[in-house]
């Protein structure tokens, strides 16, 4: 009898073949939706154009119909964005990132991971466009050749630097997206029978035929982009930090900030993943292709970002008093002491103890409580953002001039359409889109050796 | 070379044929005259082929839909003959002279394309000297208010000056009784006209006839005191300038007492302490004031402690004892500051009551103040109200036994006499009541007769503000509405004159025949020039005598204050929404009156606190049976044992038309109705919880009860201490900075660094630069602005001034309330902790509570501190605007660009003074401000000012430093080819500053102020360490008493050095 060493956990459970993972993938999309599918999509869609009609009044009204003041010149607006584009940072993390360094495990859930991605930064677009008080000439952002006395915009804004880093971002993520989706599209294309269907998965594909040329150039292309977003991965949400870091208000002017957000983002983006799916495995039966051990791994990342998002917080809490500086120091003290306190022991709680719990095997590896961290985590994220913008702003220098933000009911309803527009996107995803990379899965199958290991032959020569 | 080349049209020229020679000279062959083509009777069989119809069809939509598309018509009325004295845009300048029965002052009216657009003080002409109050700045925007009423009424309808002439003189004829009910008469010529009416109508010693002089804010008090003291009704002058001590008890004379307008300048000379000596101030009150919060001492005390402390000082002054209460140590103060300057002193007393007047004249007696710094001959004309009499006459009028005429000339009676609602009653059962009044108000609209008089500054009027200080005023504009001046209604109902209509002289010519029996005939184009004149008045032949005190307010349980707040004061102006959103200079509240309590008082029952969401407990107050429910405010330094409240507010309770901002507004627009469907009036009217005895009192015995509910309070600060910050506000005492050196009292900021040999050095913030310097330093203008702490009174003339110059929004109560206040300039009021020595002076920095330090003293010391843009040389706001719409120009301002600006607001978030507002909504349209923005009225537009831009939504805006009036002193200086002088340029601001606490210039002229003022010894500038280098410096606050911890804080600082 010979020894094998002790294996991996597979990466795909039982016994599936190539057909199984091509008919798995394109059930969903072939078989008329489940009803709960309609009734998701008709929630998601109703509170989506809740918040269009809410972004809607704001943009005939007025910045006013938010709950903003003379003091707190930004609040859900860009903590929102702050979130948003956090989110979206999993996707071309797993993508990118992992491709480099050969985890394969991301293959199972870097198509959604993707997707994720792009309609997060397509929501955390939404906000640094809405939030301007002039909607209609923020095409000024834009270095391009005018009449109004050839204009040039401010190299030196932060502001700047972020229009071209998310406009970055998103078109990298989406032609990297779209690149591993074409195989996949091709493959639908060949079992599509309605001819509309037919039709559009044949434009979708690109006529792809699946020659060894073009899996050549996949794969090519794939690296070349991996490289390509792999930098953006951290450029991005250092960019959008530089926003506060570069400023001179006490909490926002951080060195630290850089290496924090990414950290913050990969560790918000992972949970998000998390949370989705949990979801979609469970609803669209991919049970054997995202199961436990993929969401260890999401898991442990989630530890290992969180641990610095957590040695961030307490190095800011240090280095305030380190510094001191007395608006520094304030800065600190008021949000752990003053009137936002709560905001910031929900942003501690969530984000520094609640990652921690992942140093139990159990635990990370309880999918119930992953799904119930998940959540947490993006709660405290989320409260993380509101915490460094608005309790910093709300009480700066001048103490006469200290306020409070109180949000209005137009600021929640345009945090809760956005929310609603991602569900729609991501829905119409799961139902039209082959949610897993299903040429990419293939590759990790356990071949014919593993089938013929698990065969009554095997066993009877052995 | 000869032309051999011919060319033809066609071969029917070259061949000459006979068709061609006919149809040569015809221009258009073939011609049909429209009658000819009309006749042809086949036309009507010609058919339209479907294609044209077509075409047709397009083009008549296309044309019908670009027809609609027509912008609307604007009319631009072109001068096509240039009127005399008008420029298109160049300002015209008027002297004139403002009075309305409570302010008085010399001021300049900027007019502009024929329309007044801003008012200021008269510095050159005038006993005021440039003093102003944000009412009388403020009052330019009533002229537009498109409430006034136009004509003239009858029983409420519209009427003709005919008609309403002939109704009243028949009455006044035919009458056994007639009655003159006017606010106080300063007008030499109103009174001549009074006289001769009375003349006509009593003829030798008859009493038909009556005048009756009635203030809605009395001094009878202290008319009456004098008279028992000096045997006449006057009220002397006081020059605050030449009194080394001044003890006021409770007079708010900065503010809201007799003449603050001249009182706020004169004291203004005094608070330098860099003159040749800086007077010291003591101040006793109950509701922390404004002239509370400049004092160097100030003592709680009781309304009915008055007489008390100042019986203690005549009593330590002479030598002998008397009871004291908590304010002990203060009065002992006030007691060893009047021995030391004696007769330099000048002691003051706000009461109405007569026995506490007679004490400040007994005390100012003792002291030898009359002849130095109070001046009997000189005396003030201002507030004659006759309480009793008027007080007589509102009994019978409210029992019907009122006369058969009354004529009501600046008053508004119903709204504040003590028993306004039973007056009304009384009123409608007059037989001919006459309004002279510009607004249907509480009193005008119950009345037979509405005579609207012009608004003063439609109006000739001529004023005896102080005995031998006369003034007139003069029309900046033709009267917009078919009203008429007083002075003339008087004169036709008296059948001396006849109307004049708009262009009426009947005002004129009497107010010149006025001053030709004055003076010499030559001096009325000099006075109108300049809008005053002095003649020398008999030296005074008043001497003491002491009399019995009597009525002295009396103590019982809680008190309460009816006081003024300086942009409201009697309510008069209570329809102006600039004054109504002039936060309160202490409260920074908004429009609303409110219960003042000490916040001691208040733990257990009222929150202490509030923000945007969270408004305060009510409170319900009754005296003597009648009550008032009000919000309860935390105002430190507010007496244990009393309370306060504001007169003025409640306004219109009936739905009056007197503005339309008088009202409360809903949060989507439209006014807030009450029950009866009539308009919620702004606050409560307090006048009838007054009550009267010899006089009418301004305090009473109260009750207090919490009420359930609370109400949302708006305020333009919620935080009002500095929290031990020494970079904002640095405050030191008169012996420190007289005697220490600079790093005492005015410690510039330091940083680390290393020198050459790499050891660790300090070094000023100044040498520390992350950019390039702006080259502006010595190449041109650099402007600049110095704001002197010890001077700043707070009063807020500055921030109306700058509304009424830059054209800010008004964006009502729900919009204050949520933080969103639209004004360029605010003045931030800190307290001082229990944690501070001093504002801004931690007491210990090892022990130092944030917590506690939040909290405001019992009774804190007060710093005003103007803050508008600081036009930073390293502007972070320029940084981060993505659009460049936020630039620094060569002169040293920060600019916006309102056409550039995207709105993002990073720029007013990275703006460490938080001076940057944003434009929420489209103030002049947006339906939420068409009852508070004068910018949304047809009429109101008019008061904008046209050299700036008004802005929309979802822009930045901020202080420019009135960079329209940088350009256009620019501009006269260089058509003059001469460099601009220092001090030919100010903003509103610093105009308006009654205290020339506002200095402006060029600071690259070596020799100008503000050059001077930045490089003096107190001047520092605001969180200089973040090193943006702005273009503002402050002066350091120094109070004239004695802090030994702050001394020794500040010996210590020094030591360090």
């Amino acid at each position: 009898m010979q020894k094998e060493a002790a294996i991996r956990e597979p990466l795909i459970l039982g016994h599936k073949t190539y057909h199984d993972v091509t008919e798995d993938v394109c059930r969903p999309i072939e078989d008329k939706a489940p009803k709960m599918w309609y009734i998701l999509f008709g929630i998601a869609l109703v509170i989506g154009l809740y918040g269009v009609g809410s972004i809607m009044y704001l943009l005939g009204t007025g910045i006013g119909v938010w709950g903003l003041n003379k003091t707190i010149g930004w609040a859900w607006d860009i903590t929102n964005f702050v979130w948003w584009v956090g989110i979206g940072h999993a996707g071309t993390l797993i993508s990118a990132v992992l491709l480099l360094f050969r985890q394969k495990w991301r293959m199972a859930i870097n198509r959604s991971a993707e997707a994720m991605t792009i309609f997060a930064v397509f929501m955390a677009g939404t906000f640094p466009l809405i939030h301007m008080g002039r909607l209609w000439v923020g095409y000024w952002v834009m270095p391009i050749p005018n009449q109004f006395g050839s204009l040039w915009v401010n190299f030196n804004s932060p502001l700047l630097w972020d229009v071209f880093a998310i406009s970055t971002y998103l078109s990298v993520s989406l032609v990297f997206w779209y690149i591993g989706l074409i195989p996949d599209f091709a493959t639908i294309r060949d079992r599509a029978k309605k001819p509309l269907a037919k039709k559009m998965y044949s434009i979708l594909s690109f006529g792809w035929s699946g020659r060894a040329k073009h899996w050549n150039r996949f794969e090519l292309v794939s690296l070349v982009l991996a490289g390509l977003a792999t930098p953006l991965v951290f450029s991005v949400h250092s960019i959008v930090s530089f926003d506060f870091a570069t400023s001179v208000i006490p909490g926002w002017h951080t060195t630290i900030f850089p290496p924090y957000f990414v950290a913050g983002a990969v560790f918000s983006g992972f949970a998000m993943v998390q949370t989705l799916l949990l979801i979609m495995r469970k609803a669209m039966g991919l049970e054997a292709y995202i199961h436990t051990k993929h969401v260890e791994y999401m898991n442990i990342v989630i530890m290992v970002t969180g641990s610095i998002v957590g040695t961030a917080y307490i190095t800011e809490l240090f280095i305030s008093w380190y510094s001191g500086v007395e608006y520094e120091s304030y800065a600190f003290i008021n949000r752990a002491t003053g009137p936002y306190w709560w905001a910031y022991w929900s942003m501690m709680t969530c984000n520094v103890i609640s990652p921690q719990l992942m140093w139990i095997r159990r635990l990370r590896r309880s999918l119930l409580f992953t799904f119930f961290i998940s959540i947490v985590v993006n709660i405290g994220m989320w409260f993380e953002r509101y915490v460094i913008i608005v309790t910093s702003i709300h009480r700066d220098y001048i103490p006469a001039a200290w306020s409070m933000h109180f949000p209005s009911h137009i600021d929640i309803a345009v945090y809760l359409g956005t929310i609603g527009l991602f569900f729609v996107f991501f829905l119409l995803f799961a139902r039209y889109f082959p949610v897993l990379a299903l040429n990419e899965v293939k590759t990790i199958l356990k071949g014919s050796g593993q089938s013929y290991k698990e065969s009554p032959d095997y066993h009877k020569h052995h | 070379m000869e032309m051999t080349k011919k060319y033809w049209k066609g071969i029917d020229e070259l061949n000459q044929t006979p068709e061609f020679i006919k149809h040569k000279e015809q221009e258009f062959p073939n011609q049909q005259s429209v009658e000819d083509f009309l006749a042809d009777e086949n036309l009507a069989e010609s058919s339209t082929a479907r294609r044209d119809f077509l075409k047709f069809l397009g083009f008549s939509v296309a044309a019908a839909t670009l027809a609609a598309c027509e912008a609307p018509v604007t009319k631009v009325v072109p001068y096509a003959v240039k009127p005399e004295n008008v420029t298109p845009g160049m300002p015209t300048w008027y002297a004139s002279t403002y009075y309305d029965g409570a302010s008085y002052a010399s001021i300049m009216v900027k007019t502009r394309e024929g329309r007044p657009i801003f008012i200021k003080g008269n510095k050159d002409f005038g006993f005021t000297k440039g003093g102003t109050n944000p009412q009388i700045i403020a009052s330019v925007l009533g002229l537009y208010d498109s409430e006034r009423l136009a004509d003239p009424q009858a029983n409420g309808n519209k009427s003709s000056w005919a008609t309403v002439d002939a109704a009243i003189s028949k009455a006044i004829s035919g009458a056994k009784k007639v009655t003159l009910l006017s606010n106080t008469v300063i007008s030499p010529s109103i009174k001549r006209a009074i006289a001769e009416m009375s003349v006509k109508l009593n003829g030798e010693g008859g009493s038909k006839f009556e005048h009756i002089q009635y203030d809605a804010v009395s001094y009878a008090g202290m008319r009456e005191a004098n008279l028992s003291n000096f045997g006449a009704r006057i009220i002397p002058s006081y020059d605050f300038s030449k009194a080394k001590t001044i003890v006021s008890v409770g007079a708010d004379f900065l503010s809201t007492w007799l003449l603050p307008t001249e009182f706020a300048v004169q004291y203004g000379t005094r608070r330098n302490p860099e003159g040749d000596w800086m007077s010291k101030h003591f101040q006793f009150e109950s509701v922390l004031s404004v002239t509370g919060s400049n004092a160097d001492v100030r003592g709680m005390i009781k309304p009915s402690e008055e007489a008390a402390v100042l019986s203690y000082i005549i009593a330590a002054l002479q030598g002998k004892s008397a009871a004291a209460g908590s304010w002990k140590a203060a009065a002992d103060k006030a007691v060893a500051a009047l021995k030391k300057s004696k007769k330099e002193s000048v002691v003051v007393a706000g009461s109405n009551h007569i026995g506490v007047q007679q004490l400040a004249n007994q005390l100012n007696n003792i002291l030898g103040t009359y002849g130095t710094t109070i001046d009997l001959a000189n005396s003030i004309n201002l507030h004659q109200s006759e309480d009793a009499k008027a007080l007589k006459l509102a009994a019978d009028v409210a029992a019907g036994k009122g006369p058969e005429v009354l004529i009501m000339m600046g008053v508004n009676p119903v709204y504040s006499l003590p028993n306004g609602a039973e007056f009304a009653k009384g009123l409608k059962s007059i037989k001919t009541s006459v309004a002279i009044s510009s607004y249907a108000d509480e009193t005008a609209s119950l009345c037979t007769y509405i005579c609207p008089d012009h608004h003063q500054l439609e109006n000739w009027t001529d004023h005896e503000a102080k005995a031998g200080e006369y003034a007139v005023g003069q029309p900046t504009i033709r009267p917009l509405h078919n009203t008429a001046s007083a002075l003339e209604s008087l004169l036709v109902w008296n059948g001396a004159a006849s109307r004049g209509g708009q262009d009426s002289a009947v005002a004129y010519d009497y107010i010149k025949a006025t001053f030709a029996a004055l003076s010499p005939a030559g001096d009325f184009a000099y006075l109108t020039h300049n809008s005053c004149i002095e003649k020398p008045v008999a030296p005074a032949a008043f001497t003491y005598t002491a009399a019995p005190i009597k009525d002295l307010p009396k103590a019982n349980g809680t008190e309460v204050v009816f006081y003024q707040k300086p942009a409201i004061g009697n309510g008069a102006l209570a329809n102006n929404p600039w004054l109504q959103e002039l936060p309160d200079p202490i409260t920074k509240v908004t429009w609303d009156n409110y219960i003042t309590m000490n916040p001691v008082e208040m733990k257990g029952k009222y929150a202490t606190t509030y923000d945007q969401e969270h408004g305060l407990n009510l409170a319900k107050v009754t005296v003597n049976g009648k009550s008032v429910t009000l919000p309860v405010y935390p105002l430190p330094g507010q007496a244990p044992g009393t309370i306060g409240i504001a007169l003025g507010y409640g306004r219109g309770a009936n739905g009056e038309k007197i503005g339309k901002a008088a009202y409360q507004t809903k949060e989507y627009g439209g006014h807030a109705t009450q029950e009866n469907g009539q308009p919620t009036p702004i606050g409560a009217n307090v006048f009838g919880l007054l009550s009267a005895a010899a006089t009418i009192s301004y305090e009473a015995s109260a009750t207090v009860s919490p009420v359930e509910g609370t109400y949302p309070i708006a305020a333009t600060q919620i935080h009002h201490t500095v929290m031990g910050r020494d970079s904002i506000v640095r405050e030191t005492t008169l012996s420190i900075f007289k005697n220490r050196e600079k790093d005492a009292y005015n410690e510039g900021h330091k940083l680390q660094k290393l020198d050459k040999h790499g050891n660790h050095v300090e070094a000023p913030v100044s040498e520390f630069d992350l950019w390039a310097a702006h080259p502006v330093e010595k190449i041109g203008h650099r402007w600049g602005i110095s704001i002197d702490l010890s001077s700043c009174i707070g009063c807020g003339s500055c921030l109306v001034a700058c509304q009424s110059e830059n054209n800010v929004p008004v964006v009502g109560k729900d919009e204050v309330r949520r933080g969103r206040e639209m004004h360029w300039l605010r003045i931030d009021r800190y307290f001082a902790s229990d944690e501070e020595a001093a504002v801004g002076a931690k007491k210990d920095k090892e022990t130092f509570s944030y917590d506690n330090a939040e909290i405001a003293a019992l009774n804190p010391s007060v710093v005003h501190m103007p803050l508008m843009c600081h036009h930073c040389n390293h502007a972070p706001c320029e940084t981060v605007c993505p659009v460049a719409a936020t630039t620094h120009s060569n002169e040293g301002l920060n600019q916006m660009a309102y056409n550039r600006c995207i709105g993002t607001r990073y720029c007013a978030n990275n703006c460490p003074y938080k001076v940057r507002r944003f434009n929420w909504f489209n103030y002049p349209s947006y339906k939420k401000f068409t009852e508070v923005n004068p910018a949304q009225d047809d009429l109101g537009r008019m008061v904008l000012n046209p050299d700036v831009t008004v802005r929309t939504r979802g822009v930045m805006e901020k202080c420019s430093l009135c960079v329209q009036r940088i350009q256009a002193t620019k501009l006269v200086a260089k058509k003059e080819a001469r460099v601009i002088a220092d001090g030919e340029f100010a903003t509103a601001c610093s105009d308006a500053c009654p205290t020339n606490a506002i200095v402006v210039g060029d600071w690259n002229d070596l020799k100008s102020m503000i050059r001077e003022k930045s490089e003096g010894v107190r001047a520092y500038q605001a969180l200089e360490e973040v090193g943006v280098k702005p273009n503002v410096w402050y002066q350091v606050k120094v109070r004239n008493e004695e802090n030994s911890l702050l001394d020794h804080i500040q010996q210590v600082a020094e030591a360090h050095h």
